[in-house]
């Protein structure tokens, strides 16, 4: 919300500059998003008398001007602009002056001629979106002066950001009753004249039938008003705050409220049949809004309707047939109070926001209802004349919040604060509008009728600590009982220790994307109102945020990325919803480059496995990979399940080449998994004591079946191998030429170790022999070597 | 000549030999010949020990002891010659295996956190050490938790501001009311306070959440998800000057150096006092500048005392204890922190980026 800082000083005679009145404004509890100074922002711009003008002579659409700005010497100026004339009164930016545009104005020639100075437009003054020529002032416009001063320029506009539990403060009266409690100065006295009352001309007939959404109403009619447009204070004061002319009445009656704090409506009354009558909605009533749209209205809603139709949603828009145009003569002016949740849901339902709903919504002073009647009809009468009719009044504004009280400790606020509240404060409270009375620690608070925030004592500990000022309050540091740390969760970590960079993608993905990897069976969770359909559905799979992530690096010449990304999934279940957590993890491209000591290599489906049993390994845990076709967006062959224990805990494998495509990556993607929630508890490592006797090593190599798996050679001879075999692992595998087309060459090498002694060949011999049989016996391999 | 003479000239000539062949000896395994062909089992010293089985026997002694000198003279020399060669050796060993040692490490795959995980890590942390316990909650709420418990009942205009995502097919309770993901980490604290009660204790309690949050808002400064974490404290007789003193630790800690606080009054419908968190301007000093807007301050969050509303919806009695609560933005900090002018490079996740502020 815009404030012309010249209508804060109508209502409190206020010393200090704009900006201090923020840092005031920002104390009070009010924030200030910004100041602007239209009238700084043209300084050293001055009136100018141009006394000759001759065309340049070397250029077809520029003049040369002799310009009077009363001093010794005329000014030399090149201008481009047309439509001035010797004798025309012009702003001219002299020398050194900054315009709004950032423009600032030197000395120079143009296509040889020298110029000190420019005449400006009105957009090159700011104070329009498109001019055309230069502003032409007013012949009286004295030489020399500044001209934001003659043009009254307002000297700042403060922009304000009110909370919603200040409504009162959401107009210029509300905000200069804060600044002048605080500064302890008077806050002027509203007009109180009120207009006088034609018997000729008719009281509105009203019935309110929703009272309890309505508990004020107010209408009145004034006839015979000669509409025309609001005065040019008026419509500059309009714009200073950020409001667009319409009308003279539509006009008047935003001026009242930016400077009261009351919505008002003015229906023509002569597009209204009969008497007016507020009350609820019955479901599917028609209401065509001034803004074009046709609602039909949901049972509850509260209206104002005539004998026919509807005329207003009640403080939220009213309809296009009843609205004042420039040919309206007579009008019915409308000022009530409207049920806050009630304006409050009905706004939410259509979505249509007004300055009017804003207010209502957060609660207006019930007792400024009649003074805005009165204000109004005031200015309407003055401006556009008119006979004003008598105030028809349903409902006692009185009654509305009326002896709102809060009684309390005074120490329950000291002890909220952690600071003393010296009775010095109630003062600035009473000025506030609060009656205040103190007595040893009680306080006996009446709350104002414009404060519809306050009823208990810690709304009442806020209004004190901000009278206070909130930098009075000591920091203190409370002691602290220390509890047991949570064990740090160091999945991420552990990931990245190994040479993953870590992402964070979007919870949401598209469900095109989702398809890829997840296959559709009702269960996702998709948003009602996404950002667009990539965001859309929350995500069951970590690897399209990580293919996005993946096809982002790689189009900007990286050779390859190893990722990985913690996060949730989400998913429907039969009784709500479930959020795992996941550690994921994409390889693809280099993983190895061009260098002095090597070569380039890709990464593998080895590389991302090795990364994942070494993760799996320093959390005490070992995984099984059992090979499994059937993982939807994997290609078969090279992906497989991850089971710790019994659990099915990963998944890992090859992403589908046409996927991969589809995110325009052409090298192998290698993707991975673990639910972090469903992994068991490692083990902690217990001591053991490291081997006295050395061990030996051999090697034995076998032809095996080519669709033999490691996993099961390995296991039979571990179990072969007895206790003496402390580890077996394939140090080779060749297929090619000298090995069958069926078979593959594997070597194995043994470490074997006794806790008590050292081995003997014979040992090692036996144990070979075992291994050599059983491999022999469960896979029919060739024994090579 | 006596046949003693003749051997003690051949001893002498042998050991004159022997000892210019050492000399002359130009590596070790040369050396090691040499030693062999005097010195070894078949040695020339041992050839001129044969004769000796031709003397008298009282002349064996004399020229037994001849032979030993030369046999010790000789072993003097070749260990003299043999650290020689060997320092030479090792000499020119060294200087065979000189590295270019400006060469480039074999280069191998370097990970880093996220920059907002960094931010997490230390935030938890730094309130972790004050003794606050760390809680989750989930990012799927219901309008109770996110909402109505925090005292934004429906026709609350707070509740419009909060620009929230509601998914379809779920609901929750009895009414079937709308599931959304949440608009911030408050939801924890009344879920922390309800299990916390649950399980039978009593305040004090304190708890730090950190967790991803969900707006519909999404341009040059708004994500559609971004990481918050609330902190909050309920205990007899908590009061806003522990509130500011927690959040000067912090904050200082955060930013590792002694920074300014400024608190203004807000609103925010789950505390009361409300207040906007100012710190001083870390980038000018509080002078003004670019990021401050000339102002000196930055705004880094929102506190204030828990509502009584709040802890009612939880069933701590409002008259006996008292609570402070803060929710801060992660990005917003991280930004601050590590100068991060654009917030979109979080979610971007360039690896150039997330390499750089790897560390």
């Amino acid at each position: 919300m815009k404030i012309p800082f010249s209508w804060l000083k109508e209502q409190v005679a206020l010393s200090k500059s704009p900006a201090e009145i923020a840092d005031d404004l920002i104390r009070l509890g009010h924030e200030v998003e910004g100041i602007e100074l239209p009238r700084a922002a043209v300084q050293g711009v001055r009136v100018g008398l141009i006394e000759a003008k001759v065309p340049h002579p070397d250029a077809d659409k520029l003049s040369l001007l002799k310009v009077n700005i009363g001093e010794a010497e005329l000014l030399d100026i090149v201008c481009g602009a047309s439509n001035m004339d010797v004798g025309d009164k012009i702003p001219v930016a002299t020398v050194g002056t900054s315009l709004p545009n950032g423009l600032t104005i030197k000395k120079g020639k143009i296509r040889g001629e020298t110029s000190c100075g420019m005449c400006c437009s009105e957009t090159e003054l700011g104070l329009a979106d498109e001019s055309a020529g230069l502003l032409i002032l007013p012949a009286d416009a004295p030489i020399g002066m500044e001209v934001g001063e003659f043009l009254q320029l307002e000297e700042a506009v403060i922009d304000l950001s009110i909370t919603p539990n200040r409504g009162d403060c959401m107009n210029v009266r509300g905000l200069a009753r804060d600044l002048a409690a605080d500064a302890n100065l008077p806050l002027a006295d509203i007009n109180s004249q009120t207009a006088e009352v034609e018997s000729t001309v008719q009281a509105v007939a009203v019935s309110v039938s929703a009272d309890s959404d309505c508990p004020v109403y107010l209408a009145r009619r004034i006839e015979g008003v000669k509409l025309a447009d609001s005065p040019a204070w008026m419509q500059a004061g309009l714009i200073m705050a950020g409001m667009r002319p319409v009308n003279g009445i539509v006009d008047v009656l935003n001026y009242v409220m930016l400077y009261y704090g009351q919505p008002m409506h003015a229906f023509d009354a002569d597009n209204i049949d009969g008497d007016i009558t507020v009350r609820s909605a019955v479901a599917g009533e028609d209401f065509a809004a001034l803004d074009g749209r046709k609602l039909k209205l949901t049972a509850g809603d509260l209206l104002v309707s005539d004998a026919s139709s509807v005329i207003a949603l009640a403080g939220i828009m009213g309809s296009e047939a009843s609205g004042v145009s420039n040919s309206t003569t007579n009008i019915v002016l409308e000022s009530a109070f409207f049920r806050p949740a009630r304006v409050s849901e009905t706004r939410r339902t259509y979505a249509m926001v007004s300055e009017a709903s804003m207010r209502f919504e957060r609660g207006v002073d019930p007792l400024m209802v009649a003074t805005a009647m009165q204000q109004a009809s005031l200015l309407i009468q003055q401006l556009f004349g008119g006979q004003i009719g008598a105030i028809t009044t349903c409902g006692d504004a009185a009654a509305i919040h009326a002896g709102v009280r809060v009684r309390c400790a005074v120490s329950r606020i000291e002890s909220r604060l952690g600071i003393e509240i010296p009775e010095s404060v109630d003062a600035v409270l009473r000025r506030m509008g609060f009656g205040i009375e103190r007595s040893g620690n009680t306080i006996d608070v009446t709350v104002p009728s414009f404060r519809h925030d306050i009823s208990i004592a810690e709304d009442l500990s806020e209004e004190y600590a901000r009278v206070i000022g909130f930098d009075a309050i000591p920091e203190v540091l409370p002691s602290l009982a220390t509890i047991a740390p949570a064990r740090l969760d160091r999945s991420i970590h552990d990931a990245v220790a190994s040479g993953f960079l870590q992402v964070v993608s979007y919870a949401f993905i598209a469900e095109k994307e989702q398809r890829l990897f997840v296959p559709a069976d009702g269960n996702d969770i998709s948003l009602e109102n996404p950002i667009s359909d990539a965001m859309s559905v929350m995500r069951r799979s970590a690897w399209p945020g990580l293919m996005n992530v993946a096809k982002h690096n790689l189009n900007r010449q990286q050779a390859g990325v190893a990722l990985a990304e913690q996060g949730r999934l989400y998913v429907k279940t039969a009784n709500g919803h479930a959020e795992d957590n996941v550690l994921a993890w994409l390889m693809t491209g280099e993983v190895a480059r061009d260098e002095w000591c090597g070569s380039a290599r890709n990464a593998d489906f080895f590389d991302l496995k090795a990364a994942l049993e070494s993760w799996l390994a320093v959390r005490g845990l070992t995984g099984r990979f059992i090979a499994d076709d059937s993982i939807v967006g994997l290609q078969a062959g090279q992906s497989a399940r991850i089971l710790v224990g019994r659990v099915e805990a990963g998944r890992i494998g090859k992403v589908d080449g046409d996927i991969a495509a589809a995110f325009d990556i052409d090298t192998p993607v290698f993707v991975a998994d673990i639910n972090l929630d469903a992994l068991p508890e490692g083990k902690k490592a217990k001591f053991q004591s490291l081997p006295e006797f050395p061990g030996v090593e051999r090697d034995l190599v076998f032809l095996f079946d080519k669709h033999t798996t490691s996993e099961a050679i390995l296991n039979t001879v571990r179990s072969a191998g007895g206790k003496l075999l402390n580890d077996a692992r394939i140090f080779d595998l060749y297929q090619g030429k000298g090995v069958p087309e069926d078979k593959v060459s594997l070597g194995i090498r043994f470490s074997l170790q006794a806790a008590d002694r050292t081995l003997t060949q014979e040992d090692s011999d036996a144990a070979m022999h075992a291994i050599i049989e059983a491999v022999g016996k469960r896979f029919a391999a060739t024994f090579r070597g | 000549m006596s046949d003693i003479e003749a051997l003690n000239e051949q001893l002498a000539g042998l050991q004159e030999e022997a000892l210019k062949a050492f000399s002359g000896a130009t590596d070790l395994a040369v050396l090691e010949q040499l030693r062999v062909a005097y010195l070894g089992k078949k040695g020339a010293l041992t050839e001129v020990l044969k004769g000796v089985g031709k003397l008298p026997p009282e002349q064996r002694p004399v020229i037994g002891q001849q032979v030993n000198a030369v046999k010790q003279a000789l072993a003097t020399a070749l260990d003299a010659m043999e650290s020689e060669l060997a320092v030479k050796a090792k000499a020119e060993r060294i200087e065979a295996e000189r590295l270019d040692v400006t060469l480039p490490g074999r280069s191998g795959p370097v990970g880093a956190l996220h920059p907002v995980q960094q931010g997490l890590d230390e935030i938890t942390a730094i309130f972790s050490q004050m003794g606050f316990a760390v809680a989750e909650g989930p990012e799927i709420e219901n309008e109770f938790h996110n909402f109505d418990a925090l005292n934004i009942p429906p026709e609350h205009p707070a509740r419009a501001m909060h620009d929230t995502f509601f998914v379809k097919g779920l609901s929750s309770g009895e009414n079937a009311e709308p599931m959304l993901l949440r608009t911030h980490t408050s939801p924890v604290q009344i879920r922390a306070m309800r299990r916390f009660l649950e399980e039978g204790h009593e305040p004090p309690l304190a708890v730090v959440a950190p967790g991803r949050v969900y707006r519909c808002d999404y341009d040059v400064t708004h994500s559609p998800m971004f990481h918050q974490v609330e902190v909050f404290k309920v205990d007899h007789d908590v009061s806003m000057a522990h509130l500011k003193g927690v959040l000067k630790h912090f904050l200082s800690t955060y930013f590792e150096r002694e920074v300014d606080i400024r608190l203004r009054p807000h609103y925010f419908p789950f505390t009361e006092p409300s207040a906007e968190v100012d710190i001083g301007c870390v980038f000018c000093a509080r002078k003004g500048c670019r990021i401050c807007k000339g102002s000196g301050w930055i705004e880094v969050l929102g506190s204030g005392m828990i509502h009584p509303n709040v802890l009612r919806s939880v069933g701590i009695d409002s008259s006996i204890f008292s609570g402070f609560a803060f929710g801060l933005g992660v990005e917003r900090l991280v930004m601050l922190k590590q100068g991060i002018p654009d917030l979109r490079l979080f979610f971007e996740n360039d690896v150039r980026f997330l390499r750089r502020m790897g560390s």
